[in-house]
């Protein structure tokens, strides 16, 4: 036999295609970043059915990227005590760093590029009684209840791949800038010339 | 080889939309064609198509192993000074490649002829690997086809295959990357990222505007996690000229396709092969524009700059007027003069085939037919298959 004997298509048995949306040239450094789906729907940067769609995301990546600890003790000496959760990942009962908001690349957030999700800093960025006022807030939301209704004020999370990152005007406009990646955007433009895809 | 006239499912559209196929019509126009269909036999299959393509592979082999060492070559290439180490780098540590197409021109009689290898870029994946494969078996189901007819087609058990072994240690993290605004890119690295994840990969999406790089040296994607392992629908070409061209070779990425198959992506490959192995029956004459050999073409002759997609900035010439041509973007950086090979011509449809790779091994078959003699990319899919 000359053909494939089966095909599965793997993610929920078919191939999504992207909407295409037009390309916002805004400062690519910028983000935009919720502490909760009310928030989002709050800013009104985006319909409430997407922003539940970018949280459901977020939430799915979450799980599968956070760094995954045996016991509360441990995940709380690196993201601060109060910051952890109990999960199950690949049937064993882990702990992770809680879920603390979702980002979204601002020209991404209409259509593609998956929504991040945020932990809280680590105890390194905002060590025990730091009286920074990101670190203060980061403090506050993850021991209250939900996060929102702060607006103006700055707040520390981190990545799941551990960098440190801190929001400004967090639930107003939701505007995070994004300091460790030393520069970004360096690829695309000849496509950006050209009006035909890339591909042959 | 046959054209085949057969009636396409009543709810076509239906059905290749279950499979997420989402650019079957393109600006209005059909692109996926079921009301044809090409009918080979084994023999024309595994003699014409899939030898051939597996020979050619290997002299474009030859000719990598010839060209990392000279400098000459690179340059007719217009390949920038600055990255020839990155591709002899990945040449002689031997990154492993995905996939390629070749785009042969073949009627039924006589050798196939290369006509391009789209080594670099090349899609058309998914309606090849998926959409035809399920055409065929639908068609044998309902009884319009013989139940023991086949298909050149193993794409898709292959890519699974070819991305468990890319890189050691596997699994391995892998982003898959392409431009933004192109809904039939986004559909290709889409169905990509579903065989590396078949394959037990940590297969991740960013699109190429989001890259980043980071203050060590690697590049990042829109979360700032290191990219260590990189599937870029986007030619080396443009890659080696834009602003993080000069990061590629600190990076400490390993690209698919790797920086070597901007060597074979090239026109200037067509005739370069032919300089190496002149008369192959597969191959067809070509030589660098300027060259007094230019003279030994026939009057009809294809002109191709070294870099072009999708038909764009071919011109089709006969004793110096231009039967066909179609506008772009290309040709800055030179152009190969190559002979016109008579393409397929059925019921007044010219048929050009695409003989895929995946891991260098030939696994399957794919037609685009026009009225016009330049395949462009709203040229028609039509299906194939193998009569018992």
């Amino acid at each position: 036999m000359k053909r494939s004997s089966q095909i599965g298509l793997a993610a929920v048995g078919v191939v999504l295609v992207a909407i295409a949306w037009p390309r916002s040239d805004d400062d690519a450094e910028d983000a935009l970043v919720y502490n909760s789906l009310a928030d989002c729907r709050a800013a009104g940067q985006m319909s409430g059915s997407q922003c539940e769609q970018r949280f459901n995301e977020a939430s799915a990546n979450h799980l599968r990227d956070a760094k995954k600890f045996t016991n509360a003790s441990a995940c709380e000496a690196e993201y601060g005590s109060g910051s952890c959760q109990s999960a199950v990942w690949n049937g064993a009962q882990v702990v992770v760093p809680a879920l603390a908001g979702i980002m979204l690349a601002r020209s991404f957030a209409q259509g593609g590029g998956a929504a991040q999700p945020l932990l809280p800093p680590t105890r390194q960025a905002c060590p025990p009684g730091s009286l920074a006022d990101e670190c203060r807030q980061a403090r506050s939301s993850s021991s209250s209840s939900g996060g929102g209704g702060t607006g103006g004020r700055s707040r520390a999370y981190s990545t799941t791949s551990g960098q440190a990152l801190v929001a400004r005007n967090v639930s107003s406009t939701g505007v995070a800038s994004m300091p460790s990646a030393a520069s970004r955007g360096g690829f695309g433009s000849t496509s950006r010339s050209y009006s035909s895809s890339s591909s042959s | 080889m046959r054209r085949v006239s057969l009636a396409p499912r009543r709810d076509w559209q239906t059905q290749v939309e279950r499979l997420g196929f989402a650019f079957h019509t393109l600006d209005g126009e059909t692109y996926w064609d079921e009301s044809v269909a090409y009918a080979f036999t084994l023999k024309e299959i595994e003699r014409d198509i899939e030898a051939p393509t597996g020979e050619i592979e290997q002299l474009c082999f030859a000719f990598v192993e010839r060209a990392i060492a000279d400098e000459e070559i690179l340059t007719r290439l217009a390949i920038p000074p600055l990255h020839w180490p990155l591709i002899r780098d990945s040449w002689q540590r031997g990154d492993r490649n995905l996939y390629g197409r070749l785009d042969l021109a073949y009627d039924g009689s006589g050798p196939a002829k290369l006509l391009e290898y789209n080594a670099d870029t090349p899609t058309a994946l998914f309606e090849t690997s998926v959409v035809q494969w399920d055409w065929l078996e639908q068609a044998m189901a309902r009884g319009a086809l013989p139940p023991d007819s086949d298909q050149f087609n193993s794409l898709h058990e292959r890519l699974i295959a070819a991305f468990a072994a890319l890189r050691e240690p596997s699994p391995y993290r892998l982003h898959l990357t392409c431009v933004q605004n192109s809904n039939e890119d986004k559909g290709t690295v889409d169905y990509l990222q579903d065989c590396a994840v078949q394959a037990g990969l940590d297969a991740r999406f960013t699109f190429i505007e989001e890259i980043g790089l980071l203050p060590d040296g690697r590049f990042c994607d829109g979360a700032n996690l290191p990219i260590e392992t990189l599937f870029k629908l986007y030619p080396w070409e443009w890659l080696f000229r834009e602003s993080y061209a000069d990061a590629l070779a600190g990076s400490r990425c390993q690209f698919i396709e790797p920086p070597w198959k901007a060597l074979l992506s090239n026109k200037g490959l067509l005739a370069c092969l032919w300089q190496m192995e002149p008369g192959h029956p597969n191959l067809l004459p070509a030589h660098f524009e300027g060259d007094p050999r230019c003279a030994e073409l026939k009057p009809r002759y294809v002109r191709k700059p070294l870099y072009s997609r999708e038909g764009a900035n071919i011109t089709l010439v006969e004793r110096g007027t231009v039967l066909d041509s179609d506008d772009g973007p290309y040709g800055a950086e030179g152009f190969i003069l190559q002979d016109a090979a008579p393409l397929a011509s059925f019921a007044g449809y010219h048929a050009v085939l695409g003989s895929w790779l995946v891991a260098s091994q030939p696994c399957g078959l794919c037609i685009r037919e026009d009225v016009t003699p330049i395949t462009k990319n709203t040229s028609r899919f039509v299906p194939h298959y193998i009569e018992p």
